[in-house]
């Protein structure tokens, strides 16, 4: 499939026959509006998009199949509640083993093996006991996939290591927290030729792989506009004395002014939006509410012996990020997780020709969607008809495992098994290192805008140009998971 | 401008989904709503000696990447030059890049041909036409400064009449309305009422020359499209396809297309006034018959407002026959039948 390099070449073609080939040499991109800086692109941002230069042999990530696996080994770093949960689904998938466990608590390490053994898997070899204990995890040439689920400070310094330990990685959100680590970890992935992917699994949500497909199909034309976010009322979870340990989450909002999570609504409208597959993410702005939720819970309910006490909040409620694309899209992303309200990822898309909208209305999807022409009157319609028509062959094909194996609703399963179907089959990922930068991004980025009240924030390339090339990704086509031996 | 274009019968596979090509065609239409051929045969063109476009067949096996070579000949007596090449799939679908430009000239008999990547989803059940479109512009040559080429390709098959297609309840007895919901607000035609004025299930209606059929199926049941982009086939031969319904909104405007079996086809603007607060004029429709009042959610109600059923036609090209029917891509139409009228 030919390609256009991250520079468009003008060839002289001479006026005459060719073959297709030189034919296809023989004619140039024209400027066009999707390969154009847009206006707020060219305009004077916040910070520097500036692309550092890859280093001598090293190159690009995209479209790079895993090297298949036999079997896929993993070992997890972090057991607290997301790592211990996770740990079982990557046990229960077909042709995958979990190898070794890892947490700075030993008992958890243990505990987790049990765990394990218990369910008639083999016992994972135990680590732990102190904050490095994972580098002597890494040593082991029996992992394959080493999967993160450390609090947030940790995944930069973990994720590189494991990509050095000749690794593939799966990370959980956020891979990074700056910049110039999110730049690194590209790097290192591109050095290494190992890939680190987030592990967001809302992009294997049912609803958003059906509004992904449903998109591409051009149900709703040109896509103009998504909206999607991170609306979760953790108060009491944020102020519990054991849910997160050492309450490593809430201290992030005594030092810290930023969108930290707003990943789980982003990415699903980024990848119904090809960003890093013929559109990019170029400038961010960043508002933010006064950080009011959680001095007012801890008020209402917080023991005054509480450690929070001596806390003070900084980070604002709702973070909204404004986000352009260089196709002239938008993007809203929003984090709120210190207010009470129910639970939203928002998860809307809209086009010159109709619009779907989550969390909204009385359908069973949880969805509602308009399209011309099918619909008129100005009301919404149930969206089950189109979940149904669009429904991704993943859901098809192992929507009951995931219902009986995975968390959140089965999408942790569909992912688990996804990353080691690509893995065992030697399939490119469908979320690869730059769709991770990309999508983690808008965490320093956030912080760079509100520190300059709001003015955009340029969001760098970490394609290097690559993004101008349409390439499949998560609306891949159907494959099976190899045989089991 | 000239134009060249590729007939659902060519074996190559060609894109845009239905309800984008209707959509297409219908802005065109709603402008100039004369009757307009597209010529048959595999790359076929009308250009005899003008520049010719011409889209490459398309791999339509998605989700994937698929590669389209649109490939331009400078038929004209002088040198090409300045020529770019744009290239559109269905809406929705993205091109990479959208627009090409060929360096130096096409001196006259040669070609140039230009690559595009597209993406193309999932194939979708039933019945879908795909439509590519590449235009040239270009100065010299022919002198005409653009030329257009089409490819489409239809799949499916459409279904064999409009009560198949029926996906909304327009009618409901007044001891039961809650079935109804012709306006998406929940209101309905009163049976009693429409039974009234001689339209009982399966009554012949006489307009514009055709005689068509009343849905002939209970009250409370789907008994009428709300018309998006689907295909209907419709066999004979006719001076006009009449068309009985109303509409919501007052946006009731759409285009037809017409197939015929030799493989051409023609387009035609029609629309309907709102139900009830249209003038009964409205968009050149002929008003059929008018009941009083309408079926709310709450039972029978609005006692002294008229509610109306219509009739409007597009023409046909007398010499051929109907194959099937492609009806308006807006939903804001709802149509109770169709026939076909003699000359």
């Amino acid at each position: 499939m030919p390609e256009i390099p991250a520079v468009s070449r003008r060839l002289l073609l001479g006026g005459t026959l060719a073959t297709g080939a030189s034919l296809a040499a023989g004619i140039g991109s024209a400027p066009s509006a999707a390969a154009a800086p847009t206006a707020a692109e060219s305009a004077a941002a916040v910070g520097s998009a500036e692309t550092p230069r890859r280093r001598p042999g090293q190159k690009s990530m995209i479209n790079v199949p895993f090297t298949p696996y036999k079997t896929v080994r993993v070992g997890v770093i972090g057991l607290g509640n997301r790592g211990s949960g996770m740990t079982t689904g990557w046990s229960v998938v077909p042709g995958c083993v979990v190898t070794a466990v890892c947490d700075i608590r030993a008992d958890r390490a243990k505990r987790t093996a049990d765990q394990l053994v218990a369910k008639g898997k083999p016992r994972p070899a135990e680590f732990g006991g102190s904050a490095d204990a994972y580098e002597e995890m890494l040593k082991r040439d029996d992992i394959d996939l080493v999967y993160i689920a450390t609090p947030w400070e940790f995944h930069y310094e973990q994720g590189k290591a494991a990509l050095l330990a000749d690794k593939h990685v799966v990370v959980e959100l956020p891979i990074a927290t700056e910049l110039r680590e999110l730049w690194d970890l590209v790097d290192t992935s591109e050095r290494t030729r190992k890939n680190l992917m987030l592990s967001e699994n809302c992009n294997y949500g049912r609803n958003e792989l059906a509004m992904l497909k449903a998109a591409h199909e051009g149900l709703f034309g040109d896509i103009t506009n998504g909206h999607g976010g991170y609306l979760h009322d953790l108060r009491a979870l944020l102020f519990s004395p054991t849910y997160y340990t050492d309450s490593w989450r809430r201290l992030w909002h005594t030092r810290s002014t930023a969108s930290f999570y707003a990943m789980h609504g982003l990415a699903p409208i980024a990848a119904a939006m090809d960003i890093n597959r013929g559109d990019r993410m170029t400038t961010l702005k960043a508002t933010a509410t006064a950080p009011k939720g959680l001095a007012d819970y801890r008020e209402r309910f917080v023991p005054r012996s509480h450690p929070s006490w001596n806390e003070t909040y900084v980070n604002g409620d709702l973070v909204t990020c404004s986000i352009e694309t260089a196709k002239g899209r938008t993007i809203r992303a929003e984090h709120d997780v210190s207010s009470p309200r129910p639970y939203s990822r928002i998860n809307s898309i809209a086009g010159t020709r109709g619009i779907f909208e989550d969390y909204a209305g009385t359908s069973t999807t949880g969805g509602r969607i308009y399209v011309e022409p099918d619909h008129g009157g100005h009301s919404w319609r149930d969206f089950d008809t189109y979940r149904k028509e669009f429904d991704h062959w993943l859901w098809k094909k192992i929507g009951d495992d995931a219902a009986n194996n995975g968390g959140h609703g089965g999408m942790d399963y569909v992912l688990q098994w996804r990353t080691v179907q690509t893995m065992r089959a030697g399939l490119v990922p469908d979320i690869d290192v730059y769709d991770s930068a990309a999508w983690c991004s808008p965490v320093p980025l956030s912080v760079m805008s509100l520190a300059a009240k709001g003015r955009p924030v340029a969001i760098p390339d970490f394609t290097r140009g690559g993004w101008v090339n349409l390439r499949s990704g998560l609306d891949s086509r159907m494959t099976e998971m190899p045989p089991v031996s | 401008m000239r134009s060249a274009s590729v007939p659902a019968s060519a074996p190559a596979r060609l894109i845009t989904p239905l309800r984008a090509l209707a959509a297409a065609v219908a802005g065109a239409v709603l402008l100039v709503p004369a009757q307009t051929a597209t010529a048959a045969g595999p790359r076929a063109t009308t250009a005899a000696a003008g520049t010719e476009v011409t889209v490459s067949p398309v791999d339509l096996d998605g989700p994937a990447v698929s590669t389209v070579k649109v490939t331009v000949k400078n038929a004209g007596p002088q040198r090409m030059r300045a020529l770019r090449v744009a290239f559109a799939g269905p809406v929705g679908w993205a091109v990479q890049p959208s627009v090409r430009a060929v360096d130096g000239s096409l001196a006259a008999g040669a070609t140039a041909a230009a690559t595009f990547r597209i993406q193309v989803p999932e194939k979708r059940p039933g019945f879908v036409i795909r439509t590519f479109r590449a235009t040239a512009t270009y100065t010299g040559g022919d002198g005409e400064g653009t030329a257009t080429g089409t490819r489409t390709e239809r799949s499916g098959t459409p279904q064999p009449n409009l009560a198949a297609a029926y996906n909304n309840v327009a009618i409901t007895d007044e001891s039961a309305t809650r079935a109804g919901d012709y306006d998406g607000e929940g209101n309905s035609f009163s049976a009693q009422r429409l039974a009234a004025v001689g339209l009982t299930p399966g009554a012949s209606v006489e307009a514009l020359g055709a005689r068509l059929t009343w849905p002939d199926v209970p009250a409370g049941t789907k008994d009428n499209v709300a018309s998006g982009g689907q295909a209907i086939a419709l066999g004979g031969k006719g001076a006009r396809l009449v068309f009985l319904g109303s509409g919501v909104t007052s946006a009731a405007t759409g285009s037809a297309t017409v197939h015929y079996t030799d493989g051409t086809s023609s387009t035609g603007a029609f629309g309907f006034p709102n139900w009830s607060f249209d003038p009964v004029t409205a968009h050149g429709a002929t008003l059929v018959k008018s009941t009083d009042g309408r079926n709310r959610q709450d039972g029978y109600g609005n006692a002294t407002v008229k509610y109306s059923v219509f009739a409007h036609a597009v023409p046909l090209d007398q010499e051929k026959t109907v194959e099937f029917v492609v009806l308006p891509a807006n939903a804001n139409i709802h149509l109770f039948a169709m026939a076909i009228a003699g000359p």
